[in-house]
């Protein structure tokens, strides 16, 4: 198993060196030039070519790449052309939001998408499960940045009753940073105000996050429920006189959990890029916005940076959802 | 034609495929109808009004017919996704035909650039290439082509390689078939289900992606009828105005619908492995 | 999916409590955008105004509206008769908020750091000043020795903040001045501390009253103690916010259709203040067809401009003839502006193309997509010149991109759409820069205009002192201009901003868009 492991760590390497000279080669490609967004709005043309020489932008590229290698290594992404932050710091600081949000926007997915899969396979064919399978079309259809939009607009705007934007209340100091997650911290510090703010703060966001998520998982949990049922297995149980709750609860639900695990790698990515845009329409504060904005000034080191942060932890989670698949199914360890 | 009365008891994708071909069909027949140029044109007089018999969908922040703008955003979204989907194909599936079929430098090489590309969300991804291109439709469908084709690649590689062991394979490697016969004439039908599975699901994912980047800036350019971008501009007129960003939203979600819908139903037909439910 | 409404429901109702939370007493909730860095020799946007005008301060400062130069850490200046020698004298006794005294040192090193980074705002001096330039005379005295007269020298006096030299040096790293330090903390005299721990860019700063402000606080009895500096990313999010008393003020750019909503809202108003921001459509000049004057004259008079104005913007702009805006000294009254008129428009494109000119290319004008006006602006335009047979293309961009693109004529766009905001106060800001051929490259001369006059009006309004003389000079330009339609200026912006009823002394001015907190109170 530990071999397993280690054999999936070491797979990443030529991923993120592949994807970092990607985005390096995309983004010297492109319009726009750093040294004038550095030099600001009033610079004149020396100014510029002060800056792009100080920036290293004459030398050759490869050392440019090689350069940028060297530093990320060290966990130095650099210093933002349009902030002039160190773009570790700002990423440092919005990660955070984008992990609470997509957690939560995890549990949310699986929990709900359990317990209605779970129903709708037992109960296949009832008014219930037909709800459930429009509700899941409807989820996968849906434009998530759009329904930020709409729940914002019933919600926030109409009933006035959850809040429109951000991760607390204006004017609330927020918790002491222990994790970074403000529902967390907030426990640990015993701050209930803060934490009632905070959940109230990412019920929308991260709804909208989870629907396509929760359909997904809703979609194949209660097909494998539904298999599980039919095989033969619960055929024979249910012949021999089990009562049927007893055959769900152990059985079936034990085997309708594999297929569902190994969706949430996938999700991932799905609730990363969602996030982009749900995170823009919420104000949340977290990688998703960062971005946008970052795209919008051509920060290039920033735009790099988030990539490469977003890859690394796709490319966590992904090896963590083979662990457990591993786990959950020795098999799979063995061909891998 | 058994298959066709199968695929016809299958109600969620026969109105899958309504709406699919409902879609297709105002694309196609708009011009005749709407003067596209016209529906572009400010009429600052009328501008947001809500809806009403004269303005189905009310009208927008320039005072042009919202229902018309919807009407046209199909051609957009369904042109979008059309040029992505093929694009991505033309690239995906013969480098997932050879990855899959052929071992060696090459094939480890397409398949680790697979891995690149996709180890990063592909919307991401798309973003900052759409960026890079410089704004408009045209580089937005280009980002989104060079950022799909790797879900054909993986795709058809697997395909391949399943049947790769099959028996007709061997027996045309023993007869000398070329190469390329084998791999068109040959592997190419025999994996055309899942492509073609891909390719349906994939046109809903398109459009969604394609939306996302209309609504951030980095996709389609006014005065576009462009339903991601009119979301984008609607926002900002809410909530007084919300028809302005509510419709274009739901012409979204049905045209994706039908294409989910239509790929399940095709998935179900074609590919008995991959059953979705029943 | 019954189980899920019931949570929802559930979680709505157990949250709903805390929702009502208003700004504490005391608080006020600045709603309007943060600069992108804090470090005022680096930055130089408009929302750095807000935090030099309220962390900082300068050796003088605008304050009101019109905006009267007011000596600020300076007691006065004098300047040599040639013009080249400027000496201003400092006010004794101010402090820094670590309380070290702020004498000329820091003025020099001030000055000193922002010419030598070449960053920010120092595209003003740096034609004008080498770093050498800036000399101690003593304690309280400073020199400035020009290499030529520069008229304008004064008014761009505020736009340096003064720097605290020790703690900028002790955290210098790699030679950079400090700057990595100082883009997320502070080292100023104003009024207002920030707190660097609670900083987050673009998203929160709070700001805590400096008791020891050298100015004092006898004019405002009853000041603001801390300032949450929240920025809201979406005016209707932002309006919402204001409107539930979440905000105490959004920015200063609001839509009309917001505008209408906050003045009918309860506890809630529009501040409306004419300021000094033109709207132009940037033409650029040296691309066919844009280089024939008669085609510029054709897209003046194509541009349906009460239509914008009235109607789009609800009549919240005044229409704006020339470069200068049209409340400060140097724009001529008697300027004509250019009118909405399609027969004339397509006379002007008519004799364009018998003059060889081809107007059967698809034009392309680039707007800033985060920013609406320029796209509502742009599809005016173009259904204007769709009528006299000109195509016209939109094309989507970012002011990055765009000012990048400023640098060559080649690159430049045919058309843009852009502001000028009041970065000092004088017709240098706007007619100087923008048409002076010497400012080729920059994005504020991105029309590329060319004209051996203009340009000889403009070094002599630089160089004479005296405001009349120069006043003529530079009407006797905008004049020239305007006759060759450069670009298409369009309005003078007037600033709407929504604020709280429970915020007194709200004082605008052009500088600054009324941001300064220390006038202000919580009633």
């Amino acid at each position: 198993m530990v071999l397993f492991v280690i054999r999936r760590l070491i797979l990443i390497i030529p991923i993120l060196l592949g994807l970092l000279l990607l985005t390096f080669v995309m983004l010297r490609m492109g319009p726009g030039d750093p040294a004038a967004a550095i030099a600001g709005d009033n610079a004149t043309p020396e100014q510029i070519a002060a800056i792009r020489e100080d920036l290293g932008l004459n030398d050759p590229a490869v050392f440019q790449f090689f350069d940028y290698l060297v530093r990320a290594a060290q966990g130095d992404f650099g210093v933002s052309v349009y902030s002039n932050r160190p773009v570790g710091l700002d990423i440092a600081q919005r990660l955070p939001a984008t992990l609470e949000l997509t957690i939560v926007a995890l549990l949310i997915a699986t929990v709900f998408g359990l317990i209605i899969g779970v129903l709708s396979g037992v109960w296949r064919n009832s008014t219930f499960d037909h709800l459930v399978r429009i509700f899941a079309v409807i989820g996968l259809a849906t434009a998530s940045f759009w329904f930020a939009i709409m729940l914002q607009l019933v919600f926030s705007m109409d009933l006035g009753i959850l809040p429109l934007r951000g991760r607390l209340a204006t004017g609330m100091p927020s918790p002491p940073v222990v994790t970074g997650l403000y529902l967390v911290d907030a426990l640990l510090a015993g701050r209930l105000d803060a934490f009632w703010s905070a959940l109230a703060h990412i019920i929308l966001p991260a709804f909208t996050i989870a629907l396509g998520g929760l359909a997904t998982i809703a979609r194949f949990t209660r097909s494998s429920v539904i298999s599980s049922l039919e095989s033969e297995y619960a055929a024979y149980e249910t012949a021999v006189g089990y009562p049927r709750r007893r055959i769900i609860t152990p059985y079936v639900l034990r085997n309708s959990l594999v297929t569902p695990v190994t969706q949430i790698g996938l999700l991932f990515g799905a609730f990363v890029s969602n996030a982009v845009a749900v995170e823009a329409v919420f104000d949340w504060p977290g990688l998703g916005s960062y971005l946008v904005e970052a795209i919008f000034t051509n920060d290039y080191q920033a735009i790099l940076a988030v990539t490469l942060v977003i890859g690394v932890i796709y490319g966590i989670v992904n090896i963590c959802v083979d662990v457990i698949h591993g786990l959950l199914d020795p098999r799979v360890a063995e061909t891998m | 034609m058994l298959i066709f009365k199968k695929f016809l008891r299958d109600i969620p994708a026969v109105l899958g495929f309504i709406i699919v071909f409902a879609a297709i069909a105002i694309a196609i027949a708009d011009p005749l109808f709407i003067d596209a140029k016209l529906a572009n044109r400010p009429n600052i007089i009328a501008r947001l009004q809500p809806p009403s018999w004269e303005y189905p969908f009310g009208t927008d922040n320039l005072g042009r017919d919202i229902f018309i703008r919807v009407i046209l955003g199909t051609d957009t979204a369904l042109g979008i996704a059309l040029g992505v989907v093929l694009a991505a194909m033309a690239i995906g599936v013969p480098l997932g035909l050879y990855a899959g079929y052929s071992d060696g430098l090459v094939s480890e090489v397409i398949m680790r650039v697979t891995d690149v590309f996709l180890a990063v969300p592909q919307l991401i991804l798309a973003i900052a290439l759409a960026q890079v291109l410089g704004r408009g439709i045209e580089s937005a469908m280009v980002a989104l082509a060079v950022t799909y084709w790797p879900f054909f690649t993986r795709t058809v590689y697997a395909e391949v390689r399943r049947v790769r062991t099959a028996l007709f394979v061997e027996a045309l490697e023993g007869l000398n078939a070329s190469r390329t016969r084998i791999l068109f004439a040959h592997v190419l039908p025999n994996v055309a289900a899942p492509i073609i599975v891909r390719a349906s699901i994939g046109m809903g994912f398109i459009i969604l992606t394609a939306a996302v980047l209309g609504f951030l800036g980095v996709g389609a350019v006014p005065p576009s009828p462009d339903w991601g971008l009119a979301i984008a501009e609607g926002r900002k007129y809410l909530p007084e105005h919300w028809w302005f960003a509510t419709f274009p939203g739901l012409a979204i979600l049905v045209l994706v619908l039908g294409f989910n819908l239509l790929g399940d139903g095709l998935r179900d037909l074609l590919d008995p492995r991959l059953r979705r439910s029943r | 999916m019954r189980i899920l409404h019931a949570a929802m429901f559930a979680a709505v109702t157990l949250t709903a409590a805390p929702l009502a939370a208003q700004a504490p007493e005391g608080e006020l909730v600045w709603g309007d955008t943060l600069p992108k860095g804090l470090d005022p020799h680096v930055v130089y946007d408009v929302p750095m105004q807000f935090y030099m005008l309220n962390v900082y301060d300068g050796l003088y400062r605008y304050v009101g509206n019109p905006p009267e130069l007011t000596p600020w850490l300076a007691q006065g200046h004098e300047v040599s008769d040639d013009g080249l020698t400027w000496t201003f004298t400092l006010k004794d006794g101010v402090t820094f908020h670590d309380g070290s005294p702020l004498n000329a040192d820091d003025v020099v090193y001030s000055f000193q750091r922002l010419l030598e980074m070449g960053q920010g705002p120092s595209g003003a001096f740096l034609p004008v000043l080498d770093p050498s330039g800036v000399e101690k005379v003593d304690d309280l005295t400073v020199q400035f020795t020009l290499k030529h007269p520069y008229a304008p020298f004064l008014a761009a006096i505020p736009l340096v903040s003064i720097v605290n030299e020790d703690v900028v040096k002790a955290n210098e790293a790699d030679g950079d001045f400090g700057a990595g330090w100082l883009s997320s903390n502070s080292a100023g005299s104003g009024a207002y501390i920030p707190d660097a721990g609670t900083y987050v860019p673009q998203e929160r700063l709070d700001l805590a009253r400096f008791e020891d402000h050298f100015y004092g606080w006898d004019d405002n009895p009853s000041p603001i103690d801390v300032v949450r500096a929240y920025p809201v990313q979406e005016t209707s999010t932002r309006v919402l916010a204001l409107m539930r008393g979440d905000i105490d003020a959004t920015d200063s750019y609001l839509p009309t259709d917001q505008v209408e909503r906050v003045k009918g809202a309860e506890g809630v108003d529009v501040s409306q203040d004419e300021s000094m921001r033109i709207m132009i459509i940037r033409m650029n000049n040296k691309k066919p067809p844009f280089d024939n004057a008669n085609f510029r004259k054709c897209v003046s008079h194509a541009f349906d401009y009460s239509a914008f104005i009235d109607v789009i913007l609800g009549g919240y702009a005044e229409r704006n003839a020339g470069p200068i805006p049209k409340n400060l000294w140097g724009a001529p009254d008697d300027l004509e502006p250019y009118t909405f008129d399609l027969d004339l428009a397509q006379e002007f494109c008519d004799a364009a193309r018998a003059e060889g000119a081809d107007l059967d290319r698809t034009l392309e004008i680039h707007i800033q997509s985060a920013l609406d006006q320029t796209t509502q602006s742009a599809q005016v335009l173009q259904a204007g010149l769709g009528a006299v047979g000109v195509n016209v293309e939109l094309i989507a961009s970012t002011w990055a991109n765009l000012t990048s693109q400023a640098a060559s004529p080649e690159t430049t766009p045919d058309m843009w759409v852009h502001w000028v905001s009041t970065y000092f106060v004088d017709p240098e800001n706007w007619i100087g820069q923008m048409y002076d051929s010497d400012f080729h490259g920059t994005w504020k001369a991105s029309a590329w205009y060319q004209n051996d006059e203009v340009d000889s009006l403009l070094d002599q309004a630089r160089a004479e002192t005296d405001q009349a003389e120069r006043a003529k000079l530079y009407e006797e330009a905008s004049r020239k201009i305007v006759a060759d339609a450069a670009d298409i200026w369009i309005y003078n912006t007037v600033q709407l901003r929504g604020l709280s009823d429970r915020v007194d002394g709200y004082k605008f001015s052009p500088v600054g868009s009324g941001g300064e907190i220390r006038w202000m109170s919580l009633n």
